[in-house]
């Protein structure tokens, strides 16, 4: 699948409001029902929320990146970064439910390390109001330049986390 | 005003240190886009919010969307690959706009074709500066530098 665009920014709390944004110019271009452009946007919230708090702790500064492509009705997005991967954080400053959040609002959300020690959060979303059968998206819907990632976890929509490694948002 | 295509002077020799500092402090916004229908929702909002998030005067915003609107309107069909590249930056009194992966002539064109009846050349019109690189792989860059004025920095009446 070939990536329709490809968002780089600084992972800062300020540029999530970058990241809505612009999703909703991928709303607005794909005619996506605002019902379900409201899901994409919490989930991919979430998912730079994690960057965010947790890619890069210690005021470390690095990059996020967000991804999307639009196949066949349905939207895969992509949440990378090159922070310190996923790992259990018992201190962690969130509640903990920014995962099981995606979870539910995606089809399948993937975690895993890419190419070049980054760490990604692949999500997919039918757009047809159909529900997808996660199982079947999950692996087949791999954004061009993001390989498989290696020691993926998929979580899907009906809330069994199985699978998920701890980061929290 | 603008100073003549094929001048490959980068736009950052055009702007201050003190702007150059505010744009590291904000950091560049990136976006890569397949060329066609997507480039001008994304890029219209993407430069909205940075601009927006750096004070800028609604009449800033407001020239910055024309630019955007010309951009879009003309630079779909010039990519060298398929992809456009555009990225923004932005201080308090001036923004870079950049749009890259253009074809080798892309680029100028792109420029010559934003020109309006009676109303002239939007790009060179609004932006302070205007200049076009190339790049390595022989395609070319477009390169806007935007400003405003610091008296009117914040909500405009």
């Amino acid at each position: 699948m070939t990536p329709d665009m490809e968002l780089a920014l600084a992972a800062r709390a300020e540029n999530i409001a970058i990241v809505r944004h612009v999703l909703g110019g991928l709303g607005e271009a794909y005619e996506v029902p605002e019902e379900k452009l409201s899901d994409i946007r919490l989930a991919v919230t979430e998912a730079c929320a994690n960057v965010v708090v947790h890619a890069y702790p210690d005021g470390q500064a690095g990059q996020m990146e967000v991804v999307a492509a639009m196949e066949e009705e349905t939207l895969t997005v992509l949440v990378r970064d090159w922070g310190c991967g996923i790992s259990p954080r018992p201190d962690s400053p969130g509640l903990g439910l920014g995962l099981s959040l995606i979870a539910a609002l995606a089809e399948s959300v993937q975690l895993g390390q890419g190419e070049e020690e980054r760490t990604e959060v692949q999500m997919t979303f039918a757009l047809s109001g159909a529900t997808t059968d996660a199982s079947a998206l999950a692996g087949a819907n791999t954004l061009a330049g993001a390989s498989t990632p290696t020691g993926t976890h998929t979580l899907t929509g009906t809330n069994s986390h199985t699978g998920t490694n701890g980061q929290s948002a | 005003m603008s100073e003549a295509l094929g001048d490959t002077q980068t736009a950052q020799t055009a702007v201050s240190d003190t702007v150059r500092g505010e744009w590291e402090a904000a950091g560049t916004v990136s976006l890569r886009v397949a060329d066609g229908p997507l480039v001008g929702p994304l890029l219209r909002r993407m430069v909205s919010i940075v601009l927006a998030r750096a004070d800028w005067p609604l009449d800033g915003l407001d020239d910055a969307l024309l630019v955007c609107d010309a951009l879009s309107a003309h630079a779909p069909g010039r990519a060298q690959a398929g992809w456009l590249a555009l990225s923004v930056r932005a201080g308090e009194r001036e923004a870079e706009l950049r749009v890259g992966e253009l074809s080798c002539e892309g680029a100028a064109d792109l420029v010559r074709d934003a020109t309006l009846p009676v109303v002239g050349n939007v790009l060179e019109g609004i932006a302070t500066k205007v200049s076009v690189e190339i790049e390595p792989d022989g395609g070319s860059q477009l390169v806007l530098v935007l400003g405003t004025d610091p008296s009117e920095v914040g909500i405009s009446s």
